[in-house]
Parts: C-alpha cells; sequence; structure tokens
C-alpha cells in the first residue's frame, strides 16, 4: 500500500496501467507527481491517453492497476461522487448543458454541495446564486449570464465551464483539451485567467493540450507518448511531430 | 512482395463485394416472390373482384355527397369528446411514462432495475390501443373514461420506450462533467438528462398526440367513447352523406393539430437546435 501525498504535492500516480479492453494497455506504468497551486500541462499527440489518464485522475475511471491520490486521499471508484470538493472536472466537449442559460451551468458547480429540496424546482441558494454570477463576472462573461448555452460561442463556453468549476471550488482541476478549438489570442487569454486563479486561489490545474504554443503557461510540463510518460522529451520534437 | 500481398488482398476484397451483390439479389428476388404469393393468396389478382370494387368506389362516393351539415351539432359534439379523450389520454400516459423511462435508463440504475422497467414498457407497448380500449370498458364500463385510460396505456409504453432510448443517448461528457460537481440521480435527470432531451421529449409528446387524435376516433367502435361510436352508427344505417360529414371534421381537427404541432415545434424547438 503506498503512502499518501506529501504536503506539496496534490496529485500523484503510481505505477498506473489502464486498458479498455483486455490486456490492450492505454496506459503503462504510469507514475507522476503535480505541485500544488501550479499549472501542469500534460502534452502529447492524439491519441496518446491523455484523455484516459485526466479520467483515472478525476476519478471517472479506475486503474487496473496502481493507484491514485489525491490530496491526502486515494482515489477508488466507489468514492467518485464524494471527490467533488477536491476534484473539478472540465472535459474536452466542456459538458454543458446547452438548453440551460450561462448562470444555470454554473450553479451546477454548487449541486454537491445542495440538497434536492428546493434545487429540483431550480431554486438555488440566494448566495450560490451570487457566487455563481461573481465567477462569470469573473470570466469576463457576466453579461450573458441568462443567455441560453446554445448561443453562446466556442470562447464564451470555455469560460462558463471554468465559471463552473470555480464555482465548485476543488482543490484541482483536471481540463482535457478544453481549449483545442479556440484560435491561440482567445487560449492565450483563457489561460491567463486560469493562471491568475491558480495564483490567487491556490488551485491547482492540470491540463492536456497538444498545442506546443501554448506549453507556456504550464508551470510544469509532461509528455505522453504511446501511454507512457517520456522524461526529458525534447520540444523540437514535438513540434516536429505536428501535435 | 508488397504487390503480391496488395494483390491478393485486392482480390478477397472483390470476391467478398460480388458475394454481397449476389446476396443482396437473391434476397431481393425471394422477397418478390414472397410478395407476389402473398398478395395472390389475398385475392390481389381476382380482376372480376377488382372492377367490382371500383364500381363500388363510384357508387358509395356519390352517396356521400354532398354531406349533410345537419348532423354537425351531434359529430362537433362528438368529436370535442374524441379531442379530449386524446389531449388527457396523451398527458396521463406522459405523465407515467417519464418515471418509467428514468427507471428504465442504464447509465441511472442498476441493471436488473432497468430492464424490469424496459420490460413492463415493452408489455404495455404490445397490446394495440383498441384491445387497450377494450381491456377498460371491461373495467371500468362504456364510454370515454375506458377510452382515455386506453390511450394513457399505450402512450405509456410508446412515450417510455422513446425517452429510454433519449436518455441513455445523452452525451456522456455533460454527464461525467455534472456528475464530477457532485450531482445525485436526481441531480442528473433534473438538470441533464430532462434539459438535455426537451427538444425531442416535446417532438415525441407532440407526435404522439397527433397520433392518438387519429387513433382515438375509432375508440367509439368498442364503446369507449368519442366519435367513432357516431360514425359506427351511419356505417350501419348506410347514411353515408352524415358519415362523409363526420370524416370531414376529423380530417380538419387532424389537419389543425398538425399546423398547432408545427407552430410549436417552430417556436420552441428550431431556436435550440441551431
Amino acid at each position: 500500500m503506498s503512502q499518501a501525498n506529501g504536503p506539496n504535492i496534490a496529485l500523484r500516480a503510481n505505477g498506473v496501467w489502464f486498458a479498455y479492453r483486455n490486456q490492450d494497455w492505454v496506459l503503462r506504468d504510469i507514475s507522476l507527481s503535480l505541485p500544488r497551486g501550479k499549472v501542469t500541462i500534460i502534452m502529447g499527440p492524439s491519441g496518446t491517453g491523455k484523455t484516459t489518464l485526466l479520467k483515472l485522475l478525476a476519478g471517472i475511471l479506475s486503474p487496473h492497476r496502481g493507484q491514485v491520490f489525491v490530496l491526502d486521499h486515494a482515489i477508488e471508484k466507489r468514492t467518485q461522487r464524494n471527490l467533488f470538493p477536491l476534484i473539478g472536472y472540465i472535459p474536452q466537449q466542456l459538458g454543458l448543458v446547452r438548453n440551460l442559460t450561462a448562470l444555470e451551468n454554473v450553479l451546477m458547480g454548487a449541486l454537491g454541495r445542495c440538497g434536492h429540496g428546493k434545487v429540483l424546482l431550480g431554486m438555488f441558494p440566494r448566495p450560490e446564486i451570487e457566487q455563481a454570477q461573481s465567477a462569470l463576472d469573473l470570466m469576463g462573461i457576466g453579461h450573458k449570464a441568462s443567455e441560453k448555452v446554445f448561443r453562446l460561442s466556442g470562447g464564451e463556453r470555455q469560460r462558463v465551464a471554468i465559471a463552473r468549476t470555480l464555482l465548485q471550488r476543488p482543490r484541482v482541476v483536471l481540463a482535457d483539451e478544453f481549449v483545442s478549438d479556440l484560435d491561440l489570442a482567445l487560449a492565450s487569454e483563457i489561460l491567463g485567467r486560469i493562471r491568475r486563479a491558480a495564483e490567487e486561489e491556490q488551485i491547482t490545474f492540470v491540463m492536456s493540450m497538444h498545442r506546443v504554443g501554448l506549453r507556456d503557461f504550464g508551470d510544469q510540463v509532461l509528455t505522453l507518448n504511446h501511454g507512457q510518460i517520456v522524461p526529458g522529451f525534447p520540444t523540437q520534437n514535438l513540434q516536429a511531430q505536428s501535435f | 512482395m508488397v504487390k503480391l500481398c496488395l494483390a491478393f488482398r485486392h482480390r478477397i476484397f472483390r470476391h467478398s463485394l460480388s458475394e454481397v451483390r449476389v446476396g443482396i439479389n437473391l434476397i431481393a428476388a425471394a422477397t418478390a416472390l414472397l410478395l407476389v404469393v402473398v398478395m395472390a393468396e389475398l385475392g390481389f389478382f381476382d380482376g372480376a373482384r377488382l372492377v367490382r370494387g371500383l364500381r363500388n368506389l363510384g357508387i358509395l362516393t356519390s352517396e356521400m355527397i354532398p354531406p349533410d351539415v345537419g348532423v354537425l351539432p351531434i359529430a362537433g359534439k362528438a368529436l370535442w369528446e374524441t379531442v379530449q379523450m386524446s389531449f388527457a389520454g396523451t398527458m396521463l400516459g406522459f405523465l407515467a411514462s417519464l418515471p418509467l423511462s428514468i427507471l428504465g435508463t442504464r447509465h441511472l440504475f442498476p441493471r436488473l432495475l432497468s430492464t424490469v422497467a424496459r420490460f413492463v414498457a415493452a408489455g404495455v407497448r404490445t397490446i394495440p390501443v383498441l384491445l387497450w380500449a377494450i381491456i377498460f370498458v371491461i373495467l371500468v364500463g362504456l364510454g370515454p373514461l375506458a377510452g382515455t385510460l386506453g390511450i394513457a396505456a399505450y402512450t405509456v409504453g410508446y412515450l417510455a420506450k422513446i425517452y429510454c432510448e433519449l436518455f441513455e443517448g445523452t452525451d456522456p461528457e455533460v454527464v461525467e462533467a455534472v456528475q464530477s460537481t457532485g450531482a445525485s440521480k436526481l441531480h442528473l435527470v433534473r438538470f441533464v438528462f430532462l434539459p438535455e432531451g426537451a427538444n425531442a421529449i416535446l417532438t415525441q409528446l407532440l407526435f404522439m398526440l397527433e397520433y392518438n387524435i387519429r387513433a382515438s376516433s375509432i375508440l367509439g367502435f368498442v364503446g369507449a367513447g368519442g366519435i367513432g361510436f357516431v360514425m359506427q352508427i351511419y356505417l350501419q344505417t348506410l347514411e353515408y352523406r352524415r358519415l362523409a360529414m363526420v370524416l370531414l371534421l376529423i380530417l380538419i381537427v387532424v389537419l389543425a393539430m398538425d399546423g398547432l404541432s408545427a407552430w410549436l415545434r417552430k417556436r420552441f424547438l428550431l431556436v435550440a437546435q441551431t
């Protein structure tokens, strides 16, 4: 049994193996430690297992071998629903509900704290609504709070997804390729906001990415190739593979 | 060597393609032959009978024209009852189908529970609406109550099946993202499955209402209320001009319902699909 994380480590994976089909390993013997309050970028070509790794770190998938720790907790399948104060997850397509407004989507970040009762009727506690509005303001789209998500642009949707995760108030945020579809200027602006949030709120951000041009936003860059962490993978090789 | 392998693969591919073509042709020929045999057994090649049918069609049409407007008060009242039955039956069935379809969604509940819910929905759907009407006539007696319950029962079976498939088709990324916020199953239903499926839920509900208005016009034949009872009397007494008026009224109601559905879809759904 492995020990829990040290005080400066937010996420740790110990010898993690994973396969969707028997023995067809997507991830092989992954071991990593991600520092608290920092931005870590996981780079690698498409189909190399970045999404799978993030889902394992988020507790959505369970490893076949090895173990994942978030802060001082070992992640197990049965505890996944209880991880919400620790881990926030933003999938590649953002996971927003298109027929709800931006504010309603952000309020979903508070579902773990709210009971059922009035919330099921769409009535959230006043403080949660105010904080959701503040999170949208922080992302610069407070004026779009009552717009349905299907009416928002790609960049605005990214900000709604971040605001939802901020309202959830997790200690670690895992984001899967979520700026891939944006132009470089917009992606840089959103990543800049994430860096500020990481510093101000001491949130650990882990993002998968295949665009080499954005890697400078990370305090630490890890490279995943053929399901394994590649130590010291040279930058020029990443460029040559045209991720 | 590589060329040899490619040539071999190409040959296999061509061979399998031609086999598929032969198979499709054989199935098409067998289906056509079966259709001819079945049609012959059903009397489709009995020329004298078909000619007699055409002549009767002419007589029937001439006896239906002009439609008798004198039956408007009676037929209008019966048709209103049919519309009421369809509306109430559809809405009751819709309300019952939602929890059943949620129970039948395998993402949310254990496999055993969802299988039982789906089995119940399939069982209810197996029985046609006319048979449901007969069953309810036996249970609650003659009249529109039996028809309404029959429509509701059939609607439950149909909509529960459609909504089960709809909820299971919800984007798993959305489910995962909201689940990771600590949402419960009830939260998921309220904030993911229902709003994500809202367009299809409304579309299927409107389709069901249209269908039930058409289907319920014959429920009166078995004593389950509505315009069918009036139609049956006019058919038995050979009062075809009165029957023509009733058919015209049904046509008007069905067209109005089609128009209303189209308007509702345009008003509430199209914008949501952009």
